[in-house]
């Protein structure tokens, strides 16, 4: 006897263990720094994020701060991820430290998903609502149906404040203003409190007899019939009616509180609009480019051709986020991350004005620690070893043009 | 303890231990359930239960009672055929359900801050009801798959509405009409689950116009007529006795 009462105890113990570990199984995403372990050719060669802007570095629980900038959408997409023909604007953000208040492409509020066209650019901003206090790394970020998240660059920001103080107040259009935060829960917790109740009820009419040993030993002697009396069944029946009553009342209730309730609201948004960009008047050969793994650098020779009526010089190379500047072109104002920023990271062998008319080879070399750190060193092991990525060209007035590359790397390992 | 000796020595105390046995294994068929089902709701039903802008007129109608009417089946059918105890459905899905609350509340809100009225769990509890009613009544495993099957998928929306109908009223915001529990969706930011992932409202039951619940529904209860017949041969080859020597 005793036997069996400690491996029914130690059944009972497995199986506790069983359902915690059940219920620890699923926490929706926490985290969202997965930039660096994103393929590298997916950073460099599906969505440019740049002229970003991060309206505030600290905000109160209840404010608002924006993330505004650009995204071009590379024309030289990889074969290996789908097309960005079902795309959804996304916030890399811990869970909803924020909430989205809003966010926009080019001009259209976009809570849905969207089709982006491959070589445009868009205009977007996001605009967030400060709800849990602590220092957050907060990213851009677009999903893509068939190629997954992709990560733009993250920023720091902190929220102070307490998350009790957090209001969301909405008013709908029978003319409520409530507070999403905690709207409908008294309801929720009643109604699932309620029916717990009930079906509790059920089994406790069940538990109150003996159960599993005289009941299996009626049943093997032929008294099945003997178990379920007449009392039980009306009883039984009593809880099938009350049930469906109480459905049925609940719904009538319902119905005349809430006479006024839409279908969840789903689809594709087309036709977004992109962006004008100012028409390019340099064009860019790659004649060939190498990666140095131990000078973390990577070389390109490039043959830039100047069609315009003013002359250029080749401010900054951007891939997968990452910004190399020449200093004497270009300056960043906007506080872009510094762990993204190669302020001198640009070095161009012949980097004086180019004039109209004229085409020049130069050797370009864009070399910072973010190679490694960002693990776009790894592109060099990727099926499709290529890079790409937008060269910016200045003129005098400080006009910008934008031009994309997009060519095969090799690697040079000495 | 030899094989000849009785356990008891006498009938009070045989009473009291088959008493006891009654509480661990009531315990120990409540705990694995929990365990069992849970895992295997949140794989098959997974966000359609998560999160309110999922709970919508077609999909969520249809899959989740599909879904949930797996286990309670395989109870019912060893709980009724070894012991004649009509509640395998609702014991499965109170143990569902207090595994489902405990997650929601500790890991949704607890961990990752997602408000309570966002993603709590569907209501399974008085289709449960019917289904363990229906067996007692009937005795019949067709009749239960049958006719409790179908009621357990027809029973599902309407026992549900009261609870997320507050979350269907309309909001103008930005230019666009949405739901509350769009909205929701929109402002409580899920990396991992981007709006396009959202299987809701689609599938072609065009033809009937704003009443496509009911008609979810009744198709939701033919399939879990088939479930049902499934799974109560999976509980009845599961509660067989062949894995243990000696007679019971
Ligand atoms: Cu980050």
């Amino acid at each position: 006897m005793k036997i069996i009462k400690n491996r029914v105890a130690k059944l009972s113990f497995v199986a506790l263990l069983t359902t915690l570990s059940a219920a620890m199984l699923h926490a929706p995403t926490a985290s969202a720094h997965g930039e660096k372990s994103q393929a590298a050719f997916m950073r460099m060669r599906t969505i440019h994020w740049f002229d970003l802007n991060w309206s505030k570095d600290e905000v109160a629980v209840n404010e608002t701060m924006t993330i505004s900038g650009k995204f071009h959408v590379f024309a030289g997409w990889p074969e290996t991820v789908d097309k960005p023909e079902v795309s959804f604007l996304n916030i890399g953000i811990p869970g909803p430290v924020f909430i989205r208040a809003g966010s926009w492409i080019g001009g259209q509020l976009v809570p849905r998903s969207v089709s982006l066209e491959l070589g445009e650019t868009y205009e977007f901003k996001v605009l967030l609502k400060a709800r849990r206090p602590g220092d957050w790394h907060i990213h851009t970020m677009m999903n893509v149906e068939g190629g997954g998240p992709i990560i733009g660059p993250g920023k720091w920001v902190t929220i102070t404040g307490s998350m009790g103080d957090f209001v969301n107040n909405i008013t709908t259009l029978t003319g409520e203003t409530i507070n999403l935060e905690t709207y409908g829960l008294d309801n929720i917790y009643f109604w699932h409190a309620f029916w717990y109740a009930l079906g509790l009820a059920w089994l406790a009419f069940w538990i109150r007899r003996p159960l599993f040993v005289p009941r299996h030993i009626a049943i093997t002697s032929g008294k099945a019939d003997s178990l379920i009396s007449g009392t039980d069944k009306k009883i039984g029946i009593g809880f099938a009616v009350g049930t469906i009553a109480i459905v049925a009342t609940s719904m009538g209730m319902t119905a005349e509180k809430y006479p006024v309730t839409t279908p969840l609201q789903a689809g594709l948004m087309r036709g977004i609009q992109s962006l004008e960009m100012p028409e390019t008047t340099v064009s860019v050969k790659v004649e060939d480019a190498t990666y140095r793994v131990p000078g973390r650098a990577m070389q390109m020779t490039l043959t830039i051709t100047n069609d315009g009526d003013a002359p250029v010089r080749l401010g900054e190379f951007m891939t997968a986020s990452v910004r190399f500047l020449d200093s004497d072109v270009a300056e960043d104002e906007t506080g872009y991350p510094d762990d993204l920023l190669a302020e001198e990271g640009l070095t161009v062998s012949d980097n004086s004005p180019l004039a109209p008319g004229e085409t020049r080879t130069v050797e370009v070399t864009a070399s910072d620690a973010a190679w490694e750190v960002y693990r776009l060193a790894d592109l060099i092991y990727d099926p499709d070893s290529r890079f790409a990525g937008l060269l910016f060209f200045y003129n005098e007035e400080g006009d910008r043009q934008m031009v994309q590359v997009d060519a095969p790397l090799i690697p040079s390992f000495i | 303890m030899s094989a000849s000796q009785s356990a008891v020595r006498s009938r009070a105390e045989a009473v009291q231990v088959s008493r006891t046995f009654d509480w661990m294994i009531l315990f120990t068929l409540f705990f694995a359930v929990l365990g069992g089902y849970h895992i295997h709701y949140m794989l098959t039903g997974g966000d359609w239960d998560f999160w309110s802008d999922w709970k919508d007129r077609r999909l969520w109608v249809t899959v989740a009672p599909i879904v949930s009417i797996t286990f309670p089946a395989a109870v019912q059918s060893c709980l009724w055929w070894r012991y004649r105890l009509p509640f395998g459905a609702v014991v499965s899905v109170l143990a569902l359900l207090l595994g489902e609350w405990i997650n929601r509340y500790l890991n949704f809100w607890g961990w990752t801050y997602f408000p309570v009225n966002f993603c709590f769990p569907s209501n399974l509890i008085p289709g449960a009801i019917i289904l363990d009613v229906v067996l007692m009544l009937s005795g019949s495993m067709t009749l239960t798959a049958i006719v409790g099957g179908l009621a357990y998928g027809l029973i599902f929306y309407p026992g549900n509405w009261p609870i997320i109908a507050p979350l269907h009223v309309p909001v103008e915001y930005n230019g666009m009409m949405m739901t509350l529990a769009d909205l929701q969706g929109y402002h409580y930011v899920r990396t991992g689950t981007p709006e396009y992932i959202r299987m809701v409202e689609k599938g072609t039951l065009r033809t009937f116009g704003k009443d496509v619940a009911p008609v979810s529904a009744f198709f939701s209860g033919f399939v879990c007529i088939i479930i049902y017949f499934l799974w109560h041969f999976f509980g009845k080859w599961f509660s067989k006795t062949d894995f243990i020597e000696g007679d019971i």
